[in-house]
């Protein structure tokens, strides 16, 4: 029995091994230890002024999704959850009342890391390839906490 | 399905493999068995009939349901043994036989518990997850975990010593062990059980085991424990304690106070592990309304807990196992090169904001709902307050500063294959079960079909044009606050430290109470031993030196004169005697 499909027409293989490249290409990391996808994924974080351009499109977004509660009747167990752009308003001033409070909270309840005495290094089984993790030993369960 | 595997217990079929892994030198075999269990675990459980007792005992009279399950405890099981699929695929990299089967067994006990049909052997599992889970702390070899480890044991063996104390109050009262809902916490063995199912949740106060122990747990331990415990025990609240008021509250509290303690901790597992009792109060609020909206609301959104949760601490997992630690304020910029972990934690950071076409959204949805029906307006607010405080600590806080922010300079290889692969696969369960019903059964239909109220499931819409707005606008105005906040300085910096919470009154004046003691005592108990000794050595001395045949009053003339002086006196008493007599 012969082979009657012509070899020009086997493309097959010829997909599967540009797959395979692609994908290999795609999880090399470069010298400097840049994977490819991150570029894809988020190379847009790299643009200049992007702390800038993301507070207004947020800017925009919240002022059109605060807008359409004058289109949209949304029906809430609440009536002062029905007013103008309250979910908004809650969420921003609970987001910001969360985080400046972070500031006495922080003052108020942080201490050394060391102050229960038993600040360590990572556990066993992080990447034995990382550089300058602590050999087994030295850090066993001996010599009570404080 | 074979008549022989229609009675087995998923759960025991997990323990049973875990056990066998213990002993299989084996990498790959064992490494088979890890995923194998699972699997067959979730064929076994699919085609098992609900509210049916397939396996029992008689013993001393008493009747053990080992197996029965319903639609309460269906989602649970099935929830936990998804997990321990996702979780031994995690763990693939690594070639650990107390902790592949130690896993394997904790989540064969977590399911077998729901499982149960009696209250002694939901006991005996309870108790099961707590040794077979400390062995995931102590496998990180540390010294801060062993100590951990113990502090953990001790508060999971109260839980159990609670539970059956309280089960032991049950009995004498009723005479019965069967699992049934308790109306009021006046009923005999009500609060004792209510206590031990609460250290479990992790009430607020007795909440500091998830703090103290999680964070410091192996890269795989961190992660197989998210699932479990606190799962196990909001199972078991809304098993006997739906409509209990007091629960309204506790869950309220719960979502509230983690989120303060979340944006000031450092160490990204452990602001987890305060988003985990966050999360947590959801649902134990709503189980504590008790609705069937909002028990569907529990139960969904548990079953989403398990994935979304599960998939951060996978992806700060592979943060730790790459770059040795998840310290806020030491990484930053891990996106160029952690750029698929990066992708998965988002996906987990999204779906636990309660995104539309994200898991949460589907599932908390109905707990707010609920909540608002009842007409609680401060519960709802708290509870609105905490979904906005979720978006800040676990869905801002974790991937920015982990792989975005400051650029640490760290330039780590992206996680192990296996890692991606089971982060990939909980994301694809958090997306699929966010999804509009496209086709009927899609989505999140899929979902709210296997809830225990499936006609209520069915009615509720969680996509309606209100609700979607609702959402967006809160959680746009917030993203807006953090990034105004950032861009005015006003954003805390991630500093280094440890945050103190109530453990401090155990861990620090407890604990130095118990060493003030030991001090006292150490110089006090020879001192006294010292005086005493030096008394009663005197007084025994000169005892001696009297009494003792060489005594002084042995000596012959004094001896004689006091013989004679002791006969004058007792002559004198018995006259005296006879007399006034």
């Amino acid at each position: 029995m012969t082979d009657e499909t012509p070899t020009g027409r086997d493309t097959s293989g010829r997909f599967v091994k540009r797959a395979v490249e692609t994908v290999n290409a795609m999880s090399r990391t470069n010298d400097e230890g840049i994977h490819p996808m991150s570029k894809v994924l988020f190379g847009w974080t790299e643009t200049k002024n992007i702390g800038a351009i993301l507070f207004w499109v947020l800017a925009v977004l919240s002022i059109i999704l605060v807008l359409a509660d004058l289109v949209i009747d949304r029906h809430e167990y609440f009536n002062f959850a029905e007013s103008i752009g309250f979910f908004g308003l809650w969420g921003f001033l609970s987001f910001s009342f969360v985080v400046l409070m972070g500031w006495p909270l922080g003052r108020l309840l942080r201490r050394d890391e060391n102050y229960y005495g038993d600040a360590g290094g990572p556990p066993d089984d992080i990447d034995p390839g990382l550089e300058g993790k602590p050999l087994g030993g030295g850090h066993g369960p001996h010599g009570g906490e404080h | 399905m074979p008549a022989f595997l229609a009675g087995l217990n998923p759960g025991w079929l997990l323990i049973a493999a875990g056990l066998l892994a213990l002993f299989v030198r084996g990498r790959v075999v064992r490494q088979v068995i890890t995923i194998a269990a699972p699997i067959l675990g979730i064929l076994l459980v699919s085609g098992t009939p609900h509210g049916v007792d397939l396996l029992t005992h008689e013993t001393l009279s008493i009747t053990l349901s080992f197996y029965h399950v319903d639609s309460l405890s269906f989602l649970f099981g099935l929830a936990f043994l998804i997990a321990a699929l996702l979780n031994a695929i995690y763990a693939l990299h690594t070639d650990n036989r107390i902790q592949d089967g130690m896993a394997l067994a904790y989540a064969g006990a977590a399911v077998s518990a729901v499982f149960s049909g009696d209250l002694l052997t939901l006991f005996v599992f309870w108790e099961l997850t707590a040794v077979t889970s400390v062995f995931l702390i102590l496998q990180a070899g540390t010294r801060a975990a062993y100590f951990a480890s113990m502090r953990y044991l001790g508060v999971q063996i109260l839980s159990g010593v609670l539970l059956l104390a309280g089960i032991a109050y049950v009995w004498n009262a009723t005479g019965s062990l069967s699992i049934t809902a308790f109306t009021s916490l006046d009923q005999p063995g009500a609060l004792i059980i209510f206590i031990a199912f609460g250290i479990k949740a992790a009430f607020p106060f007795l909440h500091n085991w998830l703090q103290d122990s999680y964070p410091k747990a192996s890269v795989v331990g961190a992660v197989v424990l998210s699932a479990f415990t606190t799962k196990l025990a909001v199972y078991a609240f809304a098993r006997m304690f739906p409509g209990q008021d007091e629960l309204i509250w506790i869950g309220a509290i719960m979502t509230v106070f983690p989120v303060f303690f979340a944006v000031i901790e450092n160490d990204l597992r452990r602001v987890l592990a305060y988003s985990t009792n966050n999360q947590v109060g959801f649902m134990i609020c709503a189980i504590g309304v008790g609705t069937p909206l909002a028990l569907n609301g529990a139960v969904a959104h548990a079953f989403a807990d398990i994935l979304f949760k599960g998939l951060l601490f996978m992806s700060m997992g592979a943060v730790l196992y790459r770059t040795g630690t998840t310290k806020a304020n030491e990484l930053g910029g891990l996106y160029r090169t952690m750029p698929w972990t990066t992708l998965f934690c988002l996906i987990g950071a999204i779906s636990i904001s309660a995104m539309p076409l994200f898991s949460a959204f589907v599932t908390k949805s109905m707990i707010l709902s609920a909540v608002a029906s009842t007409g609680m307006i401060v519960v709802w607010l708290m509870l609105m307050f905490a979904s906005a405080g979720v978006l800040e600590h676990s869905g801002i806080k974790i991937p920015y500063f982990a792989f975005f922010g400051h650029d640490s300079g760290k330039r780590v290889k992206e996680a192990p294959f296996n890692m991606l692969l089971a982060m990939g696969m909980a994301s694809f369960l958090c997306i699929a079960i966010g999804l509009p019903a496209f086709l009927p059964g899609f989505g999140y239909e899929w979902l709210y079909s296997l809830l225990p109220y499936p006609i209520e499931a069915a009615n509720y819409q969680p996509f309606t044009p209100g609700h979607i707005l609702a959402q967006l606008q809160l959680l746009a105005l917030a993203v807006f606050a953090f990034i105004l906040l950032q861009r005015l300085g006003l954003y805390p910096p991630e500093k280094p430290g440890v945050i103190l919470d109530t453990d401090w009154t155990y861990r620090k004046v407890g604990y130095g109470a118990v060493r003030w003691i030991d001090t006292v005592w150490a110089r006090l108990g020879p001192a006294m031993t010292a005086i005493f000794r030096g008394f009663s050595g005197r007084t025994y001395d000169r005892l001696v030196d009297a009494f003792s045949p060489r005594g002084v009053l042995s000596r012959n003339p004094v001896s004689r004169g006091m013989a004679v002086w002791t006969a004058v006196i007792l002559a004198l008493v018995l006259l005296v005697s006879y007399l006034r007599g």
